[in-house]
């Protein structure tokens, strides 16, 4: 048993996603659920990618700009230059990854308070730039509108169409499934073991050899990949916006809600988060609000996260068995 | 000569913590660095580690010198530390602080890792064997499972040692290695310690205990106040007059 390395096996907690993920169109085909569903599952992308740069020690506040670039990179590739979705969706992806080099390695030179800053003022930067900029290529403040769902892909003589609410739940349930399987394989593998080991400590990870930089650039780069798979699975409407540091926030608050000590965290956190939000939809900005309240919650009694409880609970259980006569 | 410090200085401020500090580790040998509190020790395996930059001078390590290269850099090369307040990843178990400390040595690329190949999984088997066998030599084998941090102080001591082992370091640096330790304790220590160096390994470290130093140094080095003021075997270091003074005498009379 690896006490640190988050609750259950690697194989059996991607079975339960991969059920959860199949079943949901079993139970339901309104068009709503289904919405919610497939930003359940672009989030949780988001999310379980940003885990992999926080496990380094470093949270990264400009993570959702690389979403934005796979957005627009994509969008921009399929309306502009005229190549199907097939191919665009992994070019705007290493488009995210291969600018995730300079930006990553510029601002990990500092670390702590100095990181988050320099982090958060680049996504600011993106997201001015997508808003005030080449308008006329980004569509400025009003967005960018009128893109194209995915093509149809031949499959063993017939078409697969992307044009149903289910259909495009099925792709980002696919990317989603194949991204979880590459980030839980990497958090069991030694790179995992290294990376979470570089933020109990820094320095002694680098007396002992480690290449901390390069450890935490390699999280910032795939985690880039991801968020750029994120953002280019397929949006009809992009806005500055949606790139901003309200959704940044979201996905911070969904994340260590979750718990960052374990790859399921972010997962229990989006899923219960995002439902919540919907339920509170009613209250419109006020939803803000009470998930503000459930984050302070949250740091005082359950500082690891949602998924850490259980094993507290249970190890108390024992104590408490332990101290008795 | 493996280790050599020459005219190493180091300041901080209006400070010369460490001053024109030259003197040379030999092969195979366990090298004792004492001097009273503030004296510079610590700074000294500061700047041989790279954790901190020095001022002045240079060190060199197998002819190389390795001033100015990064803590990881000079780990590479063969000098592994541990610290003086004991330090280890505190959430992970005793095997997986050393199979961190082991990645020198069988580190796996991202690539092979993701593709969970045969290869990858016979040396990440073999990282844990070897691991294990480590923690059996340090009398830790029973503990892999537990959790670091929850471990008692002389077991998080020797886990220290086995991770600077687990880098596979030809120059171990050891801050205080029986600081906190009972005297059956210390003499563990010191036999493992006399073990490495019939293993071919260099040890250099920093000690309160004079009797254990005496006890298992080939050499001894004096500072007092970041200068030299003696170096020599530790019989001649207890008849030295300057060390008598500045620390024996003074400082813990009768030892």
């Amino acid at each position: 048993m690896e006490p640190s390395r988050g609750f259950g096996a690697p194989i059996a907690g991607l079975a339960l996603l991969a059920a959860g993920v199949v079943a949901l169109p079993q139970l339901t085909r309104d068009s709503y659920y289904l919405d919610v569903a497939t930003t359940i599952l672009m989030n949780l992308a988001l999310t379980m990618s940003l885990r992999l740069q926080v496990s380094t020690g470093q949270l990264n506040m400009a993570h959702i700009s690389f979403m934005g670039i796979g957005a627009y990179a994509s969008a921009l590739l399929v309306t502009r230059v005229g190549i199907s979705f097939w191919a665009a969706l992994p070019i705007a992806a290493v488009v995210a990854a291969l600018l995730a080099f300079p930006i990553g390695g510029l601002a990990l030179r500092v670390t702590g308070p100095y990181y988050f800053l320099i982090t958060f003022a680049f996504s600011e930067v993106v997201r001015l730039f997508f808003n005030n900029f080449f308008v006329d290529l980004f569509g400025g403040p009003s967005g960018l509108v009128g893109i194209p769902k995915p093509s149809a892909l031949p499959w063993f003589g017939r078409a697969l169409t992307f044009t149903t609410k289910l259909e495009l739940y099925t792709l980002m349930a696919a990317l989603l499934l194949v991204t979880a399987a590459v980030l839980v394989r990497l958090e069991h593998s030694r790179f995992g073991l290294v990376a979470s080991a570089i933020r109990q400590g820094d320095l002694l990870a680098e007396t002992l050899g480690v290449n901390v930089f390069r450890y935490k650039l390699t999280a910032y780069v795939v985690g880039s990949l991801v968020a750029g798979v994120a953002g280019a699975h397929s949006h009809q409407v992009l806005h500055s916006s949606d790139f901003g540091l309200e959704p940044m926030v979201l996905l911070v608050v969904f994340t260590v809600i979750g718990g960052t000590g374990s790859v399921w965290g972010p997962v229990a956190g989006t899923v219960l988060m995002t439902i919540a939000g919907e339920l509170l939809r009613e209250l419109h900005h006020y939803e803000s609000l009470v998930f503000g309240v459930v984050l302070i919650l949250t740091m005082l009694w359950a500082p690891d996260g949602l998924v850490a409880l259980p094993g507290k609970l249970a190890r108390r259980r024992r104590a408490g068995v332990s101290l008795a006569p | 000569m493996p280790l050599e410090l020459r005219s190493v200085g180091r300041r901080f401020g209006g400070l010369q913590a460490v001053a024109d500090l030259s003197m040379t580790v030999a092969p195979s040998t366990i090298h004792g660095l004492i001097g009273p509190n503030g004296a510079g020790k610590s700074t000294v395996f500061n700047l041989i580690t790279g954790v901190i930059p020095l001022t002045s001078g240079a060190v060199f390590f197998k002819g190389e010198r390795i001033s100015g290269l990064r803590p990881a850099e000079i780990c590479r090369l063969g000098i592994a530390r541990t610290f003086q307040a004991t330090t280890l990843f505190r959430e992970y178990t005793v095997l997986q602080n050393v199979l961190v400390a082991a990645h020198l040595l069988s580190a796996p690329g991202l690539g092979s890792a993701l593709l969970w190949s045969s290869r990858y999984r016979e040396r990440e088997r073999r990282a844990r064997e070897r691991g294990l066998a480590l923690l059996q030599t340090l009398h830790l084998a029973g503990l892999a499972d537990q959790v670091a941090g929850t471990l008692p102080h002389r077991d998080q001591k020797a886990l220290a040692l086995a991770m600077v082992l687990a880098t596979g370091a030809e120059l171990v640096i050891l801050d205080e290695p029986m600081a906190g330790l009972a005297a059956q304790e210390k003499a563990e220590t010191t036999s493992v310690l006399q073990r490495l160096r019939e293993q071919g390994l260099t040890v250099l470290l920093v000690e309160h205990d004079m009797k254990a130093v005496m006890g298992v140094c080939d050499t001894v080095t004096v500072l007092d106040h970041g200068l030299r003021i003696a170096e020599g075997t530790p019989r001649e270091i207890q008849a030295n007059p300057a060390v008598i003074e500045a620390y024996l005498g003074v400082e813990e009379p009768g030892a």
